[in-house]
């Protein structure tokens, strides 16, 4: 399967004249890449996917693929994939039919058709499935066949409307896990739309974090997690600390934050303990009047840290990052 | 299904909705159910209990070329108010609904108004309008009439299809490669079908039904069958008005039910 | 090679042929006109009709779809969709008050004026009564019933709830029953605080909207003893059917079959001519003797009997009661609500 870069070079779209949905955000998405769009609802990572299938036309900027000036190019000229959070399934026909409907439309011959339905449903695990009608399927089943439709025609981009969003938590896992292994054994450039930020860390390989329409950041997610540029970043991606000291923002992961008896750098008194599995998170209030989140991981035996409990903290100067903003 | 009913010995709940649903499907029924006795009794009046059954006053309808004229007249007229409501009110109905159009709660209003004004002026009011204009009064000025009364229930029908229409579905086909043309085709009108057809039975029925709005608008020898069946009983009340009667609501009842066998009820019943 | 004169000679005939049509259709007249349905529908149809189309080369376009008043309402006034209207005399006063018929028509339009009787060109009528039925009593034969003589055997108690009269306000018949109230209780036809208390003394009443109705419930025996149009009964002549008609001692009233043109018809010499028609003896002879409708021409001569029954002499012509309907229609409203009013309890 071939797959290709995109670019958005400083596009921008509003609503109504008045919302501004995308302002100035300009990606470079390699070939092959997983690429996640991340952000909370309405920070412009929909609008975005939209402007590179070609559902909205950019107010400014343009969009290229494969080198390629697309932006005036029509969607259904575009030869791309989509899944839908909604699947958007079409009811009145069968899966077979669903899956077939690309290839029908780009004039393959009916033999054609048949053998790559079958090897795309066989791709997905739903062998023996083709003659229902998606309203007999499970949500699982269903977004699968969405997987299937888009991806038989071989689209060198695939576009990934938070597709994941309306599966439970135990399948969105496993459903994480085959998209992923599907994208790099296909080879094809994925952009990934999600607002849950362990989702986009699993699986991405790189991420733009959104907010307010602008892209904050772009990273590999050990990068965005462990060096967030921004405090927005800092604050959207996973717990994290930030100290105001001398006028600038510091980030600090509570796990970069210790228990110490010894050499503490501040005391405080435990207030809260959650005990979350591999790990309790502490809410520690300090003898100089700040709340700071602290994770203890348990080695071996669980710790037993109750509210109350007396204790001293202590952390690396280098683990607490300095936010620009 | 609640499996939990068939054990209890009573159910107050359920005793009183089956009830309240028996005399309402008696009281829809009822006057079919003496049309029927009046058509299938000998006498010329209502007489109770029929003193025979007898199919003449059918024979009589059916022999009568006045009958036969207006019945195929009836039928010819809301055939084609059938094909042009699904086609006027199916293309209000999508341009109401996606247009963008400036105005549109108005333009809603509109073209349901034909449902708020009398069925007797809208009659009237054409009947004016054809004379001023010089037309007379030819067939398609009938059928005009009759789709003007009618595309107000496909565009309510379709509306309600086209409300809870998932966009993404035809997004969906668009990025897969259909053009718009063939996203209409592919997956649009499939799917407001159910719709359309819905109000399309509603417009044959409503053309075939028509009085008020026939009553200025027939020619000599060109009436419709229930201005006839009107005029007829003026002077002959007989047993062939109920005939024609139960004529009309069988041809009606297969029309729907040809219908349900080609797109299904279960359609409409999400109506 | 197709010579010049070929062309216009050619293109002359086609122009002949494209106008032929038109050129027809100015020649053949269309006479439009309103005419009752049931029986008397079939005979104009099947006979009167097609011989006046014959004799007078034009085409007569008959409506018989009510309501014709409301259509020739809506109609231009200079281009009426009806030529002849044929409606009952309460109507034609309507429509005299709007303009929309000719006041009188006398022999100098109509030449056969001259034979009918004065009742069918008096002043109670617009145009000219073309027939009359007399409004009466029907009642039943077998239930034991004298034969009624007065309009008062129709308030006997054991006519209670099986006694017919009309919804007053919709129907001809209650309208006038309604008056000869006044003038059997009172002191006429214009006496309506007299009719209104006798209506009252009436109920309980089966009350129908027009006389096709009355008829069933006659048949029927839902009525046995009610207020009716000869024809309504006569009709049944020869059908075994236990109904009968009694001309009431103090008089019957007159129901007219009237014709009158409209000002603006552009066929005004044609109609006049129609309605000459329709006052010809034969065609006269005709119809009386379908429908049971008593002749306006008083040369009508017809078979024994339907000269029994029907009004063809000056003697029983003289028993016809024409209402006042100018006087009647001026105070419609208020008697409908008067009316409604007494005949609701």
């Amino acid at each position: 399967m071939t797959s290709a870069t995109i670019r958005l070079d400083d596009v921008t779209k509003t609503f109504d004249g008045r919302v501004l949905a995308v302002d100035g955000v300009t990606l470079d998405i390699a070939a092959g890449e997983f690429f996640s769009l991340l952000g909370p609802s309405g920070c412009g990572k929909t609008t975005s996917l939209r402007m590179i299938a070609g559902f909205e036309r950019p107010d400014s900027g343009r969009v290229h693929v494969a080198g390629q000036d697309i932006t005036d190019v029509a969607v259904h000229k575009r030869d791309m994939g989509m899944v839908f959070q909604s699947y958007a399934l079409f009811p009145h026909r069968t899966v077979a039919e669903n899956v077939a409907f690309g290839l029908r439309m780009r004039e393959v011959p009916k033999p054609d058709i048949e053998r790559r339905v079958k090897a795309a449903l066989a791709q997905v695990a739903l062998t023996g499935l083709e003659e229902r009608k998606p309203g007999q399927l499970s949500g699982g089943q269903q977004q699968r066949v969405a997987l299937a439709r888009a991806l038989v025609v071989e689209p060198p981009v695939l576009l990934c409307d938070e597709p994941l969003g309306a599966l439970d938590r135990k399948l969105r896992q496993q459903m994480q896990f085959e998209l992923k292994e599907l994208q790099k054994r296909l080879g094809v450039t994925l952009v990934f739309v999600t607002h849950d930020q362990e989702e986009a860390l699993a699986m991405s390989d790189r991420i733009a974090v959104m907010n307010h329409g602008k892209v904050e950041q772009v990273g590999a997610p050990t990068e965005i997690y462990e060096r967030p540029r921004t405090r927005f970043v800092a604050d959207f991606i996973g717990e994290i600390n930030i100290l105001e000291e001398g006028g600038r923002a510091r980030a600090l992961r509570p796990e970069k934050i210790r228990l110490v008896s010894d050499g503490a750098r501040v005391s405080g008194t435990v207030e809260t303990a959650n005990f979350l599995g591999g790990s309790t998170l502490l809410r520690v209030s300090t003898a100089d009047g700040r709340s700071l989140l602290v994770r203890e991981t348990h080695a071996g035996e669980r710790a037993s840290r109750a509210p109350g409990d007396a204790i001293g903290l202590a952390w690396n100067d280098s683990d607490a990052i300095v936010l620009e903003r | 299904m609640n499996t939990g009913c068939n054990k209890r010995p009573f159910d107050a709940g359920r005793a009183t909705y089956l009830t309240l649903n028996g005399l309402l499907l008696a009281f829809l029924l009822a006057p079919i159910a003496i049309v029927l006795v009046f058509a299938l009794n000998p006498t010329p009046y209502i007489s109770f209990p029929p003193v025979g059954v007898s199919l003449r006053w059918f024979e009589k309808f059916f022999r009568s070329p006045e009958f036969m004229n207006a019945l195929f007249l009836s039928l010819w007229v809301a055939g084609c108010v059938l094909v042009l409501s699904i086609v006027i009110g199916g293309a209000c109905a999508l341009a109401l609904a996606r247009g963008n159009l400036p105005g549109r709660s108005f333009l809603t209003a509109f073209f349901m108004s034909p449902l708020m004004l009398p069925a007797i002026l809208t009659g009237l009011a054409l009947f004016q309008s054809y004379l001023l204009a010089g037309i007379g009064r030819p067939v398609w000025g009938l059928i005009l009439a009759h789709t003007l009364v009618a595309v107000p229930y496909v565009i309510r029908t379709t509306l309600a299809v086209l409300h809870n229409f998932d966009r993404r579905i035809e997004e969906a086909a668009a990025v897969l490669g259909a053009s718009p043309t063939r996203v209409f085709f592919e997956v649009t009108l499939p799917l407001i079908r159910p719709g359309v057809f819905a109000g399309g039975v509603f417009a044959f029925i409503v053309s075939f039904d028509q009085f008020p709005v026939s009553l200025f608008l027939v020619v000599p020898k060109g009436e419709t069958l229930p201005v006839v069946l009107f005029n007829y009983m003026k002077f002959d009340l007989d047993g062939a008005i109920a005939a024609a009667s139960m004529v009309s609501i069988l041809l009606a009842l297969s029309v729907v039910l040809v219908l349900e066998r080609l797109i299904g009820l279960k359609a409409y019943v999400k109506l | 090679m197709i010579s010049r004169r070929t062309v216009l000679g050619t293109g002359a005939v086609a122009a002949a042929t494209l106008a032929a049509p038109s050129i027809l259709h100015a020649q053949t007249k269309t006479l439009k006109i309103t005419t009752w349905g049931g029986k008397w529908g079939e005979i104009m149809k099947a006979t009167v009709l097609p011989a006046f189309e014959k004799e007078f080369k034009c085409t007569v376009q008959a409506d018989q779809a009510f309501p014709f008043v409301p259509k020739l309402q809506a109609s231009p006034k200079n281009d009426p969709i009806y030529d002849v209207l044929h409606t009952n005399s309460n109507e034609q006063w309507n429509c005299l008050v709007e303009g929309l018929v000719m006041p009188k028509i006398t022999a100098k339009e109509v030449p056969n004026v001259a034979d009918v009787y004065p009742y069918a060109v008096s002043d109670k009528i617009v145009g000219v009564s073309i027939f009359t039925s007399a409004i009466g009593l029907g009642y039943r034969t077998d239930k034991g019933l004298a034969k009624p003589t007065s309009w008062k055997d129709l308030a006997d108690p054991k006519l209670a709830g099986v006694r017919g009269g009309y919804i007053i306000p919709v129907n001809s018949l209650g309208q006038c029953h309604l008056m000869m109230l006044g003038k059997v209780y009172g002191k006429g036809l214009q006496d309506l605080d007299a009719a209104y208390k006798a209506l009252e003394q009436l109920k309980p009443i089966k009350l129908v909207d027009f006389t096709g109705q009355m008829e069933k419930m006659l048949l029927s025996g839902e009525v046995i003893e009610g207020v009716i149009h000869d024809s309504g009964v006569y009709r049944y002549d020869g059908q075994n059917q236990p109904v009968d008609f009694a001309s009431p001692s103090e008089g019957v009233l007159a129901l007219e079959q009237v014709l009158n043109v409209t000002p603006g018809s552009k066929l005004k010499e044609l109609a006049f001519g129609y309605i000459d028609y329709m006052l010809r003896p034969d065609v006269q002879k005709l119809l009386a003797e379908g429908v049971w409708y008593s002749p306006s021409n008083k040369k009508v001569k017809l078979d024994a009997k339907y000269d029994a029954k029907l009004l063809t002499t000056e003697a029983k012509v003289a028993t016809l009661i024409q209402p006042d309907w100018k006087w009647y229609n001026a105070r419609k409203e208020d008697i409908d609500a008067r009316v409604t009013k007494i005949l609701k309890g």
